[in-house]
């Protein structure tokens, strides 16, 4: 039984470069489709399957949603990262959000560490897009996953034991921290 | 039982030795194979580079008899050097096993070796001269009564006669998994199909391990020095099998008061105790037979995955036996719903490729214009679990070594000063209308 | 690893398992030296720890004193009938256990003693007889099928006769070696004290000639212990004399044993330097005389 994939992979969505602009249920202002209340979403898979997730070193990409699920799974990793210094779920949430926001690559840029499998936006309005939708997905992520995160005021010990897990060997999406 | 003294079953494991007289449900004794000699420092013998047996020319009286085995000879290493004389299930070094078995013989089970019937076990695959040397020793140092060597997957399918499930055969796949190594060993009829043994190098250790790297990355109440024994005793004790490692994560959140435990151990030297808070090593633990991926960067394949491609590779009127009696034997079988996975996940792969031939035939039949519908036999996998488990060679030894029909189907002394010790290399297949 | 416990370790070992943790059903069969076989069994309730042991011998025990001297040292633990095919049976009451550690492991150390105590009778009879200055008839028991402990107690001394039968004959050689090692060895003067060791190969010694049931074959010997008051007249040394001359069979077959294994490992020793050299020994291969290389890149070949 391999690692956990998307249930988002049928084709047919919007793409930039071979990343789907999965839909998302999210207040946040930005390009994502809304995604029907009651259901999971990529969101949700993503913060579900990471405990599971990030122990496997292999990946295999079975299409757009499962791109969307290892950019997430990566974040979360480099938010736990971050989690570890904060002290109570106000400051977590802040600094987290910060992180969402601050400055990082998207692929074909130069510090994205998963050029290998995602392919450049092919126009500049397409990588306009694909920052936006990143963005939005980084926000909502944040929102939701500092809820699970956050246990009496203080990261849960039993989320901040995966921080030092490598999903495919790879540590995080590069944002510059 | 009067005429008989009940006989001697004797497992020689690579870490444990295991034995015991017949017709009981558990070994007697369950020692370390280890034995502590005396190795006189700077001898003539060791400068040349030799073994104990060069130094023992040297010996007089009876220093050959200053040895201890077992528990007493782990604890006795510091005066003493240590030898294991089983390797990779093989014997190494006959003059220590040889006095391994002495000891076992005279100071453990105190028993007259010319009394007794005896039972040895073998690994699969195991050379014919190494039967004879143990016929030697067995006959010509002890004067047995009389010998039987049965291969140890042979032992574990009779063991798992017991459960009441499945019939009373000689044909199954074994699943053997120790400390150091997992066998996985088809047998037809009483003989194992020696070219398609495959070994895993997954075991209970590498189990310990991985528990050990979780709770090292989560706990910090735990002394450095402890940490491997906290990992084992924590495997031994809670850990199980779970059926997907995402729901089970899940069940962890939606009620941790039932899921998470906390176990109190005491520091072995200091006699402080400490906590411990244990968690997702439950399960995660043992999931490395499943995904080994988890785990080792260097062996990829699961567990259901090696035991589908052994069974595949053996003759094909012999498969649907293999797979109707998948029989598991070891301690590191021994987790709970281990059976229960590992059946589900062989049975994925069958059906899969029944469907896929299936669909195949289907195809052909098209071609060949007929309306015909195909649909393959159904394939039944069943995976043998039962409470015998965990020392199921020795206790299959015993449950045979309790029969009648034992007695004549060992090698008598008799026999052995007749025909010399190639007797020992074949011992007739018996049990199966037990 | 040298000397041989008088104790049984498998009951030890079980009983102090059962004393120290809860309550489990069991069956447990087992056998010791000389044809003794145990049960250990809990038939009732899983409180109630049966233990039974059958002796081929019993009834001769029992005909020199071994009722008394179980009912000595196991009192109310005795039961009366004992189970059927056993001669001794104890119950022990797993919730009525000794309050104190020590005292558990008394009675765990009482019970392993359980064959010794048996067989004990006989010797235990003869040294207090003597003690008492009387002189007891020649008591045999045959404790294996073939093989017969005899002691006296006579006017100044006990004499302990065993007859032993050797089933190869190596270990009759071997065994003719040791028991003539024992004469010698009490010559040494730091075992003056030892008890007198006679050793006779198929005649039968004086004490018991005459005796029924005597074997002539070249494979039966006798050993004739003799005692003195100072072997038996403390409790402490008499308990030592009859736990060694129990175990004395055994302990001689144990080193017939010993050192035909040590034999064997000089042997392989031996075969492995003899392999060495017919290795070394191996004609050069026909094909070996093939064209070789200088440094420089010639090739020649050797005549």
């Amino acid at each position: 039984m391999p690692a956990y994939h998307s249930a988002f992979n049928a084709p047919g969505g919007r793409m930039a470069g071979n990343m789907g602009i999965i839909p998302i249920k999210s207040k946040i202002r930005g390009p994502a489709p809304p995604a029907p209340e009651d259901q999971e979403d990529v969101i949700d898979e993503a913060i579900d399957f990471f405990r599971a997730n990030c122990l496997f070193r292999n990946f295999e990409i079975k299409g757009p949603g499962d791109r969307t699920l290892i950019y997430l799974t990566l974040f979360i990793q480099e938010c736990l990262q971050k989690a570890a210094k904060t002290a109570t779920l106000a400051d977590g949430q802040r600094q987290l959000m910060t992180l969402a926001v601050s400055n990082f690559p998207i692929p074909g840029d130069a510090g994205f560490p998963l050029n290998t499998m995602f392919e450049k936006p092919a126009n500049r309005a397409d990588a306009d897009l694909l920052r936006a939708y990143l963005t939005q997905c980084r926000q909502e992520l944040v929102t939701r996953f500092t809820q699970r995160l956050y246990e009496q005021d203080k990261p849960s010990k039993w989320w901040m034991s995966f921080s030092k897990r490598k999903f495919m060997n790879i540590a995080s999406v590069g944002t510059t921290m | 039982m009067t005429n008989h003294l009940p006989a001697v079953v004797i497992d020689n494991g690579t870490g444990y030795t295991k034995f015991g007289y017949s017709g009981n449900n558990d070994p007697q004794f369950i020692i370390p194979t280890s034995i502590a000699v005396r190795d006189s420092v700077g001898q003539a013998g060791s400068a040349r580079g030799q073994t104990v047996t060069g130094n023992l020319a040297s010996k007089r009286g009876i220093e050959d008899l200053d040895f201890f085995i077992g528990d007493e000879a782990v604890a006795n290493a510091k005066t003493y050097s240590v030898h294991n004389p089983v390797r990779h299930g093989q014997v190494e070094n006959w003059d220590l096993m040889e006095k391994f078995h002495q000891a076992c013989l005279f100071q453990y089970l105190r028993c007259e070796p010319e009394d007794h019937h005896f039972l040895l076990t073998e690994p699969p695959l195991n050379a014919p001269e190494n039967r004879e040397y143990t016929a030697e020793i067995m006959f010509e140092s002890f004067g047995v009564k009389g010998l039987y060597i049965a291969v140890q997957a042979v032992l574990a399918l009779a063991a798992s006669w017991t459960s009441g499930k499945g019939d009373q055969t000689l044909t199954g796949t074994v699943i053997d998994s120790g400390d150091g190594v997992t066998h996985v060993i088809p047998v037809a009829e009483g003989y194992v199909i020696g070219s398609s043994i495959k070994h895993i190098p997954i075991a209970g250790r590498d189990i310990t391990y991985f528990v050990q790297q979780l709770l090292r990355e989560r706990e910090n109440s735990i002394p450095p020095e402890e940490t491997m024994e906290v990992a084992r005793r924590i495997k031994e004790m809670y850990s199980y099998v779970c059926p997907d490692i995402v729901r089970e994560f899940r069940k962890y959140d939606v009620d941790p008061a039932t899921w998470f435990k906390r176990h109190e151990f005491v520091h072995s030297v200091t006699k402080k105790p400490y906590h411990v808070d244990i968690g997702f090593e439950r399960f995660l633990g043992p999931e490395i037979f499943f995904n080994p991926e988890i785990a080792s960067s260097d062996f990829l394949t699961p567990l259901p995955e090696v035991v589908d491609g052994v069974i595949q590779s053996c003759p094909i009127d012999t498969r649907r036996g293999l797979y109707k009696n998948i029989v598991l034997s070891g301690g590191s079988t021994m987790y709970k719903d281990f059976g229960k996975r590992l059946q589900r996940d062989i049975k994925r792969f069958t059906d899969d490729r029944l469907r896929a031939s299936e669909t195949l035939a289907q195809h052909n039949l098209k071609m060949a214009n007929s309306q015909d519908q195909v649909k393959a036999g159904q394939l039944e996998v069943k995976v043998v679990s039962h409470k015998k488990q965990r020392y199921a060679v020795w206790f299959g030894g015993s449950l045979l070594a309790d029969t009648a029909e034992f007695y004549n189907c060992c090698h008598t002394k008799a026999q052995y000063e007749e025909y010399g010790p190639s007797i020992a290399r074949y011992n007739k297949v018996f049990g199966s209308m037990l | 690893m040298i000397l041989l416990e008088t104790s049984n370790k498998i009951l030890e070992e079980t009983l102090r398992e059962r004393f120290n943790s809860g309550p489990e059903h069991l069956l447990i069969k087992l056998a010791d030296f000389d044809g003794v076989t145990y049960q250990i069994a809990t038939p009732e309730s899983k409180t109630q720890l049966v233990i039974s042991m059958a002796m081929g011998c019993y009834d001769e025990c029992q005909r020199y004193g071994a009722d008394a001297i179980l009912q000595r040292e196991y009192g109310s633990l005795l039961v009366s009938t004992p189970e059927p095919g056993f001669a001794v049976t104890l119950k022990i009451d797993l919730e009525q256990l000794p309050a104190t550690p020590e005292a558990k492991e008394q009675l765990v150390q009482q019970v392993a003693h359980l064959k010794r105590n048996a067989l004990a009778a006989p010797f235990e009879s003869a040294f207090v007889a003597q003690c008492e200055g009387r002189t007891t008839d020649l008591m045999a028991v045959h404790y294996r099928d073939a093989e017969a402990i005899y002691c006296q107690a006579q006017a100044d001394r006990v004499t302990v006769i065993f007859s032993t039968v050797f089933k190869e004959e190596t270990d009759r050689i071997f065994g003719k070696v040791f028991l003539q090692e024992f004469v010698d060895a009490r010559r040494q003067p730091a075992i003056q004290n030892a008890p007198q060791v006679l050793y006779s190969a198929r005649e039968p010694p004086l004490e018991i000639r005459g005796q029924p049931g005597l074997v002539d074959d070249e494979n039966v010997g006798y050993v004739t212990f003799v005692l003195f008051p100072r072997h038996y007249a403390t409790p402490q040394a008499r308990n030592e004399a009859i736990g060694r001359l129990q175990l004395f069979r055994d302990y001689l077959h144990y080193h017939i044993k010993a050192s035909k294994a040590y034999m064997h490992s000089r042997m392989r020793a031996r075969v492995d330097q003899s392999l060495k050299v017919l290795n070394r020994a191996k004609p050069e291969q026909p094909g070996a005389n093939k064209e070789k290389k200088t440094a420089s890149g010639k090739t020649f070949r050797r005549m």
